[in-house]
């Protein structure tokens, strides 16, 4: 826990100190210089302390790992063996180091992938520099090489779903079966068709066809495997679902995907006015139940003595 | 002097105050010699505790406000504590501060006896305080105490050129607004709005319409002054109330106190205390009290009220109780409570007393203290001083000297003639009726206060034969005896009220707190600032 704080703090001291990179860049070269100077000796403070303290295997199973396997097939992002010999070694560096500017860039290769990973941009791992990708592109092409690599990740079962397994997903949708490793249930954030009173949360979107719009069991399980949303990322990363809690979820969503999406069973509205009723009815009630309560003594002196002088 | 005050004191004319109270009898401390063991069904056994005690003699308060002033400037001029008096003076008949703190039907201070003889704190309770969780529903409301202002002095200075002068104008000292002042600590001070406030004083309870309308017609009105601090209670309600442990009552001299670092301003203390004397300060989140500038008294000095106090009201001085008989005497019904409290001051005089007082830790000097002390000889010799609503069951350690009040003028003329013969039915006859005092120092019983009024009388006129002469002797030794008063004791009761030095109306114990260094500071030094009594202020919350 105390880590995930350390490592959020990392990227945002990194994020912020890439928009005074670009804002900079577009002025004067010599304040640009000073900027980056500063920058710099934030950078190494900040990041790089961290960073370089860490050994490459380490630095990809904390980074990449969530999106990315080697030989296991592709997650949100693509299936990282032998990439090495897909794209040159200048090209990924390029792109480790800032995904976005690449893509931005109109690159044909990156918006594809862009494409294929639904829209998700790779974000920037923290403390990432040019000699952090060069390690990266090495440790990858080792375990390419392997037959079977350490990062392959967990298969996704081809198990086919039972009515058992719907049923299970359900529970865990709903919160009645709690996450093996602490994750939050489905319904605090989603909505679903069989959801019923208030329906799920409304923070997420209806997941009723998320089955289908993931493109399949697939891409769903590699989806629930490694939440990538900005949302979902810093939730899941340190609780993740287990193998089999995928299993029956995309089992449930497999389900949902016949129905159409949930009507919300009250209008925002209705819902807004029965909120201000049980409020109001509630503030009577406690005006009721504590009658008895000290009221102003001397005011009341005062307003009797006023009205004796009147009459 | 010394040699007088003793001789009143411990000479031959000394009478043993237990032996006038049937209720202590089968309790003769003397009983308890030789006993090892403690046993709470033995009534001979005791527990023998010290407490500072006080005694303001109301005959000779002024109403100045000095008393006020000077606690105020030590303790509460400070952020948060501009409400607060720890130290206030009321007019009586008035409502008081905060306006009618008297009426328990209204704020649910103090202790109430069950059916079953059981007491229980009257604002809370282990059922109470899950429901009341968010908001005590007995606090007094700020317009109950008052807006504390201050006056725009700038204005005086920055003032634009205009064809007037320049006013300084009331703001109030919470939102810094400017304020139409509605009320303050001593509003009803000598009767100010008297139709508002002295009408509504709650110790008219019982009294005549006929009563109540002389006490507002022009020529019977009487008012009187009652200078209040904290009663520093042997059963005190606040401390109680508290769910957080974190008020106290001092083990060696049985000063109530908050331990700042363990209040978390739950403020029970507030609604329980019945007689208002636990504030809440805003600013700190922690409820304040009056602490008997017991940095003050640790330094053998008299508190600043006492010390500062023009009349010389206020005797400050050791009583010895038995402990054990506490939970016994606050369950006494309301007509046997000042007797019932009166049992449990220990005579320090008695060697059983002086030899348990000694097993339970009191040190020499504070023994010494005790029999020295000028408030037991107003409450257990003379029996001229009462607690202040002992029908609370608090207990409270400060005791009041009733006031003597003028007799009503029916008489134009030949007043003191007709006074000279018929004495008992003057005092029933003061302006001041006698169940208004009741009510106020007697737990409702009159003849306490009857009492104590008659022997003040006995007092003078004794005086007035031996100084003035114009007196029968015979007369003055009547009015004596007929008050339960020899000669010896008039003069010495004269002594302590009229002649008293600063050393006989102040006998401070030595307090042995040589090895608490945190004490020792310079209290001035700290003042205005919070968290007095230890080292460095408190932070807000937990």
């Amino acid at each position: 826990m105390m880590f995930a704080f350390e490592h959020s703090d990392i990227h945002s001291c990194q994020s912020w100190g890439e928009s005074v990179l670009e804002s900079v860049s577009s002025r004067r070269p010599t304040a640009a210089l000073c900027a980056l100077q500063v920058v710099a000796v934030l950078f190494i403070v900040f990041a790089s302390a961290r960073a370089f303290s860490q050994d490459t295997p380490d630095y990809y199973r904390q980074n990449c790992m969530n999106c990315h396997t080697v030989g296991g097939g592709r997650l949100t992002g693509p299936d990282l063996k032998d990439v090495g010999k897909r794209r040159e070694a200048e090209w990924l560096i390029n792109f480790l180091q800032n995904p976005k500017a690449v893509i931005e860039s109109g690159d044909a290769y990156a918006v594809k992938m862009v494409e294929e990973s639904r829209g998700v941009v790779m974000p920037i791992a923290p403390g990432m520099t040019r000699y952090r990708a060069e390690q990266l592109l090495k440790l990858l092409e080792a375990e390419s090489a392997l037959e079977k690599s350490q990062f392959e990740g967990i298969k996704i079962s081809s198990k086919p779903f039972t009515e058992q397994d719907r049923r299970a997903g359900y529970e865990y949708f709903v919160g009645q079966k709690r996450l093996t490793n602490g994750g939050a249930s489905c319904i605090s954030c989603h909505g679903m068709h069989d959801i019923s009173a208030l329906g799920g949360g409304r923070l997420g979107p209806d997941l009723t066809r998320v089955y289908e719009r993931l493109k399949g069991r697939t891409s769903l399980s590699a989806w629930l495997m490694a939440p990538a949303t900005e949302t979902m990322q810093p939730i899941f990363k340190s609780h993740p679902l287990e193998a089999e809690e995928i299993h029956v979820l995309a089992a449930y969503f497999e389900a949902g995907a016949a129905h159409s999406e949930a009507e919300p069973s009250v209008s925002r509205i209705t819902f807004l006015l029965i909120g201000l009723a049980i409020s109001a009815a509630v503030i009577f009630g406690f005006d009721v139940i504590w009658k008895g309560r000290l009221h102003s003594v001397r005011r009341a002196l005062v307003e009797a003595s006023s009205q004796r002088r009147r009459q | 002097m010394a040699a007088g005050r003793m001789g009143g004191l411990c000479g031959t004319n000394f009478e043993d105050p237990f032996e006038r109270n049937p209720l202590t009898l089968a309790l003769s401390p003397s009983r308890g010699e030789g006993t090892k063991q403690r046993n709470k069904q033995d009534p001979t056994l005791m527990q023998i505790r010290s407490q500072v005690s006080m005694v303001f003699h109301l005959d000779k308060c002024i109403g100045c406000h000095t008393c006020s002033v000077a606690c105020k400037n030590v303790w509460t001029d400070r952020k948060g504590a501009e409400y607060m008096w720890w130290n206030n003076v009321e007019t009586k008949p008035g409502t008081g501060f905060p306006t009618k703190w008297e009426d328990q039907e209204k704020y649910k201070g103090g202790f109430e006896r069950n059916d079953d003889g059981s007491l229980s704190i009257k604002s809370t309770s282990k059922k109470k305080i899950i429901p009341n969780i968010f908001h005590n529903p007995h606090m007094p409301s700020m317009d109950d105490y008052y807006e504390p202002w201050t006056y725009d002095y700038q204005n005086l200075f920055t003032a634009k050129e205009g064809s007037d002068q320049p006013t300084a104008g009331p703001i109030s000292m919470i939102d810094g607004e400017k304020i139409d002042v509605q009320s303050g600590p001593n509003w009803d001070d000598d009767l100010g709005g008297s139709e508002i406030y002295a009408a509504n004083d709650p110790n008219l309870a019982g009294l005549t319409e006929q009563q109540r309308l002389q006490l507002s017609s022009v020529e019977r009105l009487v008012f009187f002054y009652l200078p209040r601090i904290c009663n520093h209670c042997l059963n005190p309600c606040c401390v109680a109330s508290c769910p957080s442990g974190a008020l106290y009552k001092r083990g060696e001299d049985g000063i109530v106190l908050i331990d700042q670092q363990k209040c978390r301003a739950w403020r029970s203390c507030v609604a329980a205390c019945p007689y208002k004397k636990t504030y809440f300060n805003w600013f700190t989140g922690k409820s304040e009290k009056c602490i008997l500038c017991f940095p003050r008294l640790e330094t053998g000095q008299a508190p600043a009220c006492f010390h500062s106090c023009v009349g010389r009201i206020r005797y400050l001085g050791v009583l010895l109780y038995d402990a054990d008989r506490l939970e016994e005497v606050a369950k006494l019904p309301d007509d046997e409570l000042v007797e019932g409290q009166r049992s449990l001051i220990m005579n320090p005089h008695d060697p059983a007393v002086i030899a348990q007082a000694k097993k339970d830790g009191i040190s020499d000097g504070v023994i010494e203290a005790a029999q020295n002390s000028p408030v037991y000889k107003f409450v257990m010799e003379w029996k001229i001083a009462l607690p202040p609503h002992i029908e609370y069951r608090t207990l409270p350690m400060l005791f009041y000297v009733p006031p003597m009040s003028p007799v009503q003028a029916s008489k134009p003329e030949d007043t003191i003639h007709h006074n000279s013969n018929n004495l008992f039915h003057d005092i029933d006859d003061s302006r001041v009726p006698m169940k208004f005092l009741a009510n106020l120092f007697g737990g409702g019983q009159e003849g306490v206060v009857r009492y104590a009024l008659a022997k003040q009388k006995a007092v003078r006129w004794h005086r007035r034969a031996e100084t003035v002469g114009d007196i029968d002797r015979a007369t003055a030794d009547r009015m004596l005896h007929e008050a339960n008063c020899t000669r010896e004791e008039a003069d010495a009761i004269y002594k302590l009220t009229a002649l008293c030095t600063y050393e006989e109306r102040f006998v401070i114990p030595p307090m042995h707190r040589e090895q608490a260094i945190e004490m020792m500071k310079e209290p001035h030094e700290h003042r205005a600032e919070t968290g007095f009594g230890f080292v460095g202020g408190q932070t807000r919350g937990m």
